[in-house]
């Protein structure tokens, strides 16, 4: 099965497909991209575009008016500048006068907004927020916070009760979660694995279906240029399907050795990149069964594709038979997604052992799972036994697709090329 | 021993026998002309022969054995529709058909390089394959087929799309492969080109070989019965004459059939006591075309005109 004419041919897959300006660019662009939506994302949390917000405080209770002072003096939002503050005390009748003068300011933007805390908040915590744009999250949450914490400070100073006491009322339950493994005991996580186990099984998804494609169109355009038949005058149609699948699998192996290689070594040499409370658990076995299964499954997949390009003239007519295809890959990712939310989900332990659907499920589920090691092995044998399955039918209609021309055929003349010598 | 032996070979697609227990010789040496019309059989021998198809009975023996995977490498294959890897580099490519044909290092590139260079096309060599004319890429197609040095080179229209200049640069390779002494098998639906290029040949019609061997005792044998005639007069006394089997308009002339070699002196006389003007009567004679519809003529009356490509 592997010779001189195999290797010649995935040879040339590799050349065509690795030095191409899309494949590098692809395959750097994709961590690229998914260090750059979370960054960006943490820079806008932090940012939040909010440097330069001006508050005028006013506040009837002068008591309210001094710690409010000192707690916000101590925000390093408020220490770099960000947020300007001024403050002022005032009786509510007053206030409404200097809101009429005042009003100009926020229209001019000279202030974003002045808040009024009346006396009755001691009561019921309503203060009054006055600006061009009211909804502002970032503002309620972070200004609101220290104004609750100025407001509880200030109900329970006469009422004789420690600040230990107010600390516990104030902070919030924190769940700390340990997953129970058989070998290690237990371990302390966050949502790292989960993360991960999303990040496999995105990174399976996106491969198998960019290769897959690929496979495709390649074959598709090997027998709209005609070409096959000059090549099948040297290769048969089995070496010539063999080289093609392994050189795109192994294209597909080294684009994802490059996505996992930051990944890997952030993990194992703990890199202070993630943030702190964010702990991974990978075993290196862990990514070498990674690896292994994905090829297995890039073989079971590229199969698939290089036979609906062989029945096709066009892509656009292979439309139809890859749709079931995009199935077999898009309802086991929506399985793993599904696992997010419970990880000992039943339907995922069942996929993680079906032909297909194994390829994609188990990876994740080992992540966040304690996974049977028999799982592992039944999981591989039903991996190569489809490949075996499905292989003879895959290479016969092949064979015979990559030499048909004409119109597009009906699935009933595609399982009669089954039943034909050729 | 024969160069190449195809014996009761047989394939047939569902309800369709596209080749029916075909059989024929090619000598060593020889240009070998397989013909026939488009759907008569053609490619689908020529698949089998290249073990492309697997035929349903019969078999195909190189100089004693059946053919495999060592006929494959010895062969050059142009088939009728041609395909190169577009977004492939020429020097890369040319590079790749002799890599799965077994050739591979320094000589075939060097060997590339002088066909490229025959072609004028040596400056070309890193241009992608997309960025040829298409003239152009026949020949690169060309120089692929022959560039493994095949000890037989299967061409399927091999002149189809060249310009002048460049048919007689082939031609001159065709016959200097030929000296080599290479076995080249044409298949072909032109005749006047096969007559003028093959020295063997088979005729395929329906799948069913109709007349093969050797191009010149064809000839010779259907030129004794068969006369070339151009005239001034009425001929139609013919009809009926016990000595005519068959009288044809070809329009430059006409094709008369006798029954016996002997006849055809009878007919000459027949047509001066007849007062018929002979301007041109050729008993040596026969074009190719003229002996393919005598055998194959039985099925004109389903050939519509498109489909008849050699007329």
């Amino acid at each position: 099965m592997f010779n001189n004419r195999v290797f010649a041919v995935l040879k040339r897959e590799l050349r065509e497909r690795v030095m191409t300006k899309s494949f590098i660019i692809g395959t750097l662009a994709l961590p690229f991209i998914m260090v750059l939506i979370f960054g960006f994302q943490y820079l806008m949390i932090s940012m939040e575009g909010d440097s330069g917000t001006s508050i005028v405080m006013v506040s009837e209770i002068d008591d309210v008016m001094q710690g409010l002072k000192t707690e916000f003096s101590k925000k390093e939002w408020v220490k770099n500048g960000n947020y300007i503050l001024t403050y002022q005390t005032m009786s509510e009748a007053d206030f409404e006068t200097y809101l009429d003068e005042h009003k100009s300011d926020i229209l001019d933007k000279k202030v974003t907004g002045i808040l009024f805390i009346p006396a009755s908040a001691m009561q019921d915590k309503q203060v009054k927020y006055y600006s061009k744009s009211t909804k502002n999250i970032t503002l309620e949450e972070r200004v609101g916070r220290v104004i609750n914490r100025v407001f509880i400070d200030n109900y329970f100073k006469d009422k004789g009760i420690s600040q230990s006491d107010i600390r516990f009322a104030r902070i919030n339950v924190d769940f700390n979660t340990f997953r129970v493994t058989k070998d290690e005991g237990f371990q302390k996580e966050s949502g790292g694995n989960l993360a991960l186990s999303y990040i496999f099984s995105f990174l399976l998804y996106i491969s198998l279906l960019m290769m897959g494609t690929w496979m495709m169109n390649s074959v598709i355009e090997e027998k709209t240029n005609r070409v096959c038949e000059v090549i099948l005058s040297s290769v048969n149609a089995r070496e010539l399907m063999t080289g093609k699948i392994l050189g795109t699998a192994l294209t597909g192996l080294l684009q994802m050795v490059v996505w996992l290689t930051p990944i890997v070594v952030v993990i194992f040499f703990e890199l202070p990149v993630l943030p702190r409370g964010f702990i991974v658990n990978l075993e290196f076995w862990q990514v070498i069964y990674f690896l292994l299964n994905f090829f297995v499954g890039l073989i079971t997949y590229l199969g698939l594709f290089a036979t609906v390009g062989a029945i096709f003239n066009t892509p656009q007519e292979a439309q139809s038979g890859v749709t079931p295809l995009m199935m077999l890959i898009i309802i086991p990712f929506l399985i793993t997604i599904s696992m997010i939310k419970n990880p000992a989900n039943t339907l995922a332990e069942v996929a993680s052992l079906l032909p297909f659907a194994a390829i994609i499920v188990m990876p994740a589920r080992m992540t966040v799972t304690d996974v049977p090691l028999w799982q592992f092995i039944l999981s591989f044998i039903v991996n190569i036994g489809t490949i075996l399955a499905i292989f003879p039918f895959a290479g016969k209609i092949y064979r015979i697709g990559i030499l048909r021309t004409g119109k597009k055929p009906k699935l009933k003349e595609v399982i009669k090329w089954i039943k034909f010598q050729y | 021993m024969h160069a190449l032996e195809v014996k009761n070979l047989s394939k047939h697609f569902g309800h369709v026998k596209a080749v029916d227990n075909a059989s024929f010789i090619v000598p060593e040496g020889s240009i070998f002309g397989l013909i026939g019309r488009n759907g008569a059989g053609k490619t689908t021998t020529i698949r089998m022969m290249m073990n492309i198809y697997l035929p349903d009975s019969g078999e195909v023996i190189l100089r004693g054995t059946t053919v495999g995977q060592e006929f494959r490498n010895k062969v050059g294959y142009l088939p009728e529709e041609r395909g190169l890897y577009k977004k492939m580099k020429v020097l890369d490519l040319l590079m790749f058909f002799a890599e799965i044909k077994g050739k591979t290092g320094d000589t075939v590139k060097e060997k590339a390089f002088e066909y490229l260079e025959k072609f004028s096309l040596l400056d070309r060599k890193n241009s992608k394959i997309e960025d040829l004319s298409k003239g152009n890429q026949q020949k690169i197609q060309f120089i692929a087929t022959v560039l493994h040095d095949p000890e037989f080179i299967i061409l399927d229209e091999p002149f189809a799309g060249l310009d002048p200049i460049n048919t007689e640069i082939l031609k001159d390779i065709i016959l200097q492969l030929k000296k080599a002494g290479k076995v080249i098998i044409f298949s072909t639906h032109l005749m006047d080109f096969a007559e003028r290029m093959c020295d063997h040949i088979a005729m395929i019609d329906n799948g069913k070989i109709i007349l093969s061997g050797s191009l010149k005792e064809i000839k010779e044998r259907h030129g004794q019965r068969n006369i070339s005639l151009k005239y001034d007069g009425d001929i139609s006394f013919l009809d009926g004459q016990p000595i005519i089997e068959k009288v044809t308009d070809f329009g430059h002339a006409t094709g008369i059939r006798v029954k016996e070699p002997g006849h055809s002196q009878e007919l000459l006389k027949l047509l001066i006591k007849n007062n018929v003007i002979v301007k041109s009567f050729n008993a040596d004679e026969i074009s190719l075309q003229e002996i393919f519809i005598e055998h194959a003529g039985i099925e004109e009356k389903e050939v519509t005109k498109s489909e008849v490509p050699y007329v």
